[in-house]
């Protein structure tokens, strides 16, 4: 049985303009893997350090998901790792009753956040498993999920994208496993970036730190060693690893 | 019909080794779906040692069209 090895392999990992994504990135380049990466943000990708190859794409559109997955395999011949890394921290109340607008969650918000975080899962997934079904390639899908996947007050719709990325992650590590195609989801807890800083208050964030059993936030560079490893070890699939220094023990 | 061929339909697709004969298509048995039909690959691919195309892996229908593609592949089916 072959191993799937990350130097020299071909990795696409979207929304990995900055954050979390790039950090992934960034890891998986220093193993050796050819690494593109993909962002709607154009200013990101222009300001990318060289040896990372910037693809601009909406991870939301199954033609732009197809085209660029197409010209990842006509460049390099295959694709063997994909991290679908893109979304949308979004948080809104069930009811807001300060909210002069309407005390209910936004419906239209909602779905929006189910397609950043969900649906743009599902659409790279199938633009990429087509190319390595097509080509035979025993790659491996990461799926970032979210310690919200257990459910966090405040995201309804965030909480239930990433519980779906994980029921898809366990699935398709099912269906695709016969294709000799590994699916696993790694899952950080409260993570120091920019997007979680911008998302919670540092009181929240305070109160976080106080009850995760190491007392701190985690690095993107944790979360990146986690995407490797998962990606490494070939005997995992169908994992949902947590990466959030017990939080959730 | 050739044995090893016979073991991994009976085994894939559940069959009695008597339901196995030459003549059999997907159209006759139950569980022949589209991800049966890569347990089948997968089956041939290791027990042959071979790695098929996609235009190989959709052309595997029936014991005649699997035996056709191994013969194409230059396994040798003598029992």
């Amino acid at each position: 049985m072959s191993r799937l090895k990350i130097d020299g392999a071909v990795a696409l990992v979207t929304g990995a303009g900055r954050g979390l994504g790039f950090a992934i990135a960034g890891h998986l380049q220093g193993l050796g893997a050819k690494v593109v990466v993909c962002d709607r943000d154009r200013e990101a990708l222009s300001q990318l350090p060289s040896g990372l190859q910037g693809l601009p794409l909406d991870v939301t559109q199954l033609d732009q998901a197809k085209l660029v997955a197409g010209d990842i395999v006509a460049q390099h011949g295959r694709i063997d790792i994909l991290v679908n890394n893109a979304g949308v921290i979004y948080s809104e109340p069930m009811v807001n009753i300060m909210n002069p607008a309407g005390i209910m969650h936004d419906y239209g918000r909602f779905r929006d956040a189910l397609t950043a975080n969900l649906d743009s899962v599902f659409i790279m997934t199938s633009a990429v498993v087509e190319q390595m079904v097509t080509k035979r390639t025993k790659g491996v899908i990461v799926n970032i999920s979210s310690i919200s996947a257990y459910g966090n007050e405040g995201q309804t719709a965030y909480a239930a994208a990433k519980a779906a990325v994980n029921a898809m992650t366990v699935t398709w590590a099912k269906e695709l496993g016969r294709w000799g195609i590994r699916c696993n989801a790694v899952a950080p807890g409260f993570i120091g970036t920019e997007s979680t800083r911008r998302a919670l208050s540092d009181s929240i964030l305070k109160h976080i730190e106080s009850n995760t059993p190491l007392r701190r936030l985690g690095t993107a560079g944790e979360v990146a060693q986690a995407v490797a490893s998962v990606i490494e070890n070939d005997f995992i699939n169908g994992a949902v690893l947590d990466v959030n220094g017990g939080l959730t023990i | 019909m050739n044995k090893r061929v016979a073991a991994i339909l009976a085994d894939v697709f559940r069959l009695r080794a008597g339901d196995v004969h030459p003549g059999l298509k997907k159209e006759d048995v139950g569980g022949w779906d589209s991800l049966t039909q890569m347990d089948l690959v997968m089956s041939v691919e290791r027990e042959f040692d071979i790695e098929l195309a996609i235009g190989d892996i959709v052309r595997l229908v029936s014991v005649a069209d699997i035996i056709a593609v191994l013969k194409e592949k230059g396994v040798s089916l003598e029992d």
